[in-house]
């Protein structure tokens, strides 16, 4: 016994494509007069719109004084924070017998980027940078070590800052 | 409650504690811990810091802890608002002049001025418009840097050189803010207990030059040890990091050495991370030594035990823990054995202020272990005893120039290029006193325990275990 298929009239505008196929495309052309929102990265970085925020966390930055050297004194509170255990830290004396670090890498592969470094530093001597292009050739060039965190120039993170909880 | 006691309360605690008592240590059996920087239990009190300052009942004012002795029904009241200002008050005066420089100070981590202030101090400064007061880094002695700036002034350092140290060559120069702790301009910090003022000074104004800028307080893993200086037996805290020695300090123990070291023991630790040891068992084959596994080495020892009879000399250090003399005379008590050790003698220096203390001429840990344990002090004629004998095992003595025709086995932590030694039948690498877990016998017979404060290198294991194995083996000793 064949099955009874109900077939259901319906008006003429409703089944054909063409006004739905104009309504579409009068969708995607209306993009064409939008503005535009894509930036052209790597050429452009940063727009009026849109700028990497202040309090981004990414690739450390040791700052220095006005001599060049770096600010850090090998207190050894970055290693003892730090929750990846990515700085490796050996404490020495520079020329004039003050306190100054032998040894200070940082394993950025390692590095879960918190910023409780930055945070803990008594010297405001390493800080975490405003800075997301990585990239090597090589693994082993992504321990930075002093001189190399030293020359590093971009701006660095303001972190979160609790009596401005909303960065205004 | 016993007879003879004074009872008091202090913080709501009842304490009963011997007439006499200074009401800081009543607080310690309270469980109460007065701050204080002055006083200190190993030195006179002085009462000059007015940090313990604490409320009593009756009392017309606030008194400080450490210089009140305590009286029948005394109710002492440590955290008593009055008490507690008072307290916080002083640590306000002692940081208008103190650099807050904890992030390149030895100290920091475990200063007192640090925890104080932490724990009862006040968040802010009202002297902030004010420069401190500077005065340069100074050089006291071999082993003690003076930072005047961190100086609180507490006077113990001038109180250990006057009073334990009998040599008061420290004393307080110039008065009122200006006061500094000054050294006789002709002599220099060089008492061979000098340095106990490092380990004396609640903050970090007299530092070690041995210990600058090595490592952070919390960094350290600490372990309880005895002393391998002399034979007196000091009881020390080793602390280690990354499983290197970098400190010894002294560990309190009223019966010995109270709560100082002398400074040949405090330096005398850097052997104990030698990097050339022996890490595996060496046997000998082909004329030359080559390394294998415990099981060889094992089989090499017990042929030449089991194949040999007659004499046999045990040459061993005095240095060694009872367990491997006592290990090693067992292994060789199948033999006519005789056992002999050498000590190096030194100059005795004593600390006049303890009686019964001092850093004394015999530097070695264990003497008197391995003279109770059969051993002799007759080295040369042991010496020459192993020019016979059939059987001789030299228990890490490097440097021993032993002779013999029979079998020469050693156990040792390290071998020179040309020691005697190389000619042994088989090399078992041990531990060192801080890879392990003994028992020393100071000069007065005190059996004191150390323990192990970083793993061994290689394959080396105790001498105790080494030689108990072999025992065993050789049916000697009780199976376990």
């Amino acid at each position: 016994m064949a099955i009874g298929v109900k077939v259901m009239k319906r008006p003429t505008q409703q089944t054909s494509y063409l006004r739905a196929t104009l309504k579409g495309m009068a969708l995607t052309f209306s993009h064409l007069l939008r503005p535009k929102v894509t930036m052209q990265y790597p050429e452009e970085k940063s727009s009026k719109d849109w700028t990497l925020s202040s309090r981004w966390r990414g690739t450390h930055r040791m700052l220095t004084d006005e001599q060049g050297r770096a600010k850090c004194v090998a207190c050894g509170l970055c290693p003892q924070i730090c929750p990846a255990n990515c700085i490796k830290l050996v404490p020495g004396e520079d020329e004039e017998g003050n306190r100054y670090p032998l040894i200070y890498e940082i394993d950025e592969f390692r590095c879960i980027f918190c910023g409780y470094c930055q945070e803990v530093c008594p010297e405001e001597a390493i800080h975490v940078g405003v800075h997301y292009e990585n990239s090597e050739y090589s693994r082993d060039r992504f321990v930075y070590d002093l001189e190399r965190l030293s020359a590093q120039t971009h701006p660095v993170s303001t972190l979160w800052d609790p009596s401005d909880p909303k960065g205004e | 409650m016993a007879d003879g006691l004074i009872n008091l309360t202090i913080d709501g605690a009842p304490v009963s504690v011997p007439p006499g008592t200074l009401v800081i240590e009543a607080a310690k059996q309270a469980g109460v811990l007065v701050p204080h920087y002055c006083y200190h239990p190993g030195l006179p009190v002085a009462g000059v810091c007015r940090m313990c300052l604490v409320e009593i009942e009756k009392a017309p004012k606030l008194q400080i802890a450490c210089a009140t002795t305590v009286t029948e029904g005394m109710v002492v009241k440590t955290q008593a608002p009055a008490a507690k200002d008072a307290r916080q008050s002083v640590l306000e005066f002692l940081l208008i002049n103190h650099p807050l420089d904890c992030p390149i100070c030895d100290q920091a981590g475990e200063c007192e001025l640090q925890d104080f202030v932490f724990q009862e101090g006040q968040p802010g400064t009202r002297y902030g418009e004010f420069a401190k007061r500077f005065n340069p880094v100074e050089d006291f002695g071999p082993d003690v840097l003076y930072v005047p700036n961190r100086c609180i002034l507490c006077t113990r350092c001038v109180r250990f050189m006057e009073d334990v140290a009998k040599e008061p060559v420290l004393n307080v120069s110039e008065r009122g803010d200006r006061a500094f702790i000054g050294i006789h301009p002709e002599a220099r910090l060089d008492h061979p207990w000098a340095g106990n003022v490092v380990d004396l000074c609640p903050v970090g104004s007299l530092l070690s030059k041995d210990f600058l800028h090595k490592a952070r307080a919390w960094e350290l893993d600490k372990t309880a040890s005895i002393c391998t200086g002399c034979s007196q037996g000091c009881n020390i805290t080793l602390d280690t990091r990354d499983e290197v020695v970098v400190r010894v300090r002294p560990r309190p123990n009223l019966d010995i050495n109270r709560y100082f070291i002398c400074d040949h023991g405090r330096m005398h630790y850097r052997w104990m991370n030698r990097g050339d040891r022996i890490e595996a068992p060496l046997v000998k084959k082909d004329g030359g030594l080559h390394a294998t596994d415990w099981d060889e080495a094992f089989a090499r020892v017990l042929a030449i035990l089991r194949g040999a009879s007659g004499k046999a000399v045990a040459l061993v250090s005095p240095g060694a823990s009872s367990e491997a003399l006592a290990a090693t005379k067992r292994l060789l008590s199948g033999f006519s054995w005789t056992g002999a050790f050498q000590v190096v003698m030194g100059e005795e220096a004593p600390l006049s202020g303890v009686p019964n203390l001092a850093l004394r001429a015999e530097r070695a840990p264990n003497a008197k272990g391995a003279e109770q344990l059969g051993y002799t002090r007759d080295y040369a004629q042991a010496l020459a005893a192993a020019k016979s004998a059939a059987v001789v095992l030299v228990l890490d003595e490097p440097d021993c120039a032993v002779e013999t025709d029979g079998a020469l086995i050693y156990a040792g932590t390290v071998l020179g290029e040309d020691a005697a030694c190389r000619r042994a039948e088989v090399v078992l690498p041990i531990a060192n006193v801080a890879e392990e877990e003994g028992t020393f016998t100071n000069l007065d017979g005190r059996e004191q325990r150390y323990y192990q404060a970083k793993p061994a290198p290689g394959m080396a294991q105790p001498a105790a275990w080494v030689l108990g194995q072999l025992a065993q083996e050789m049916g000697l000793a009780e199976v376990q």
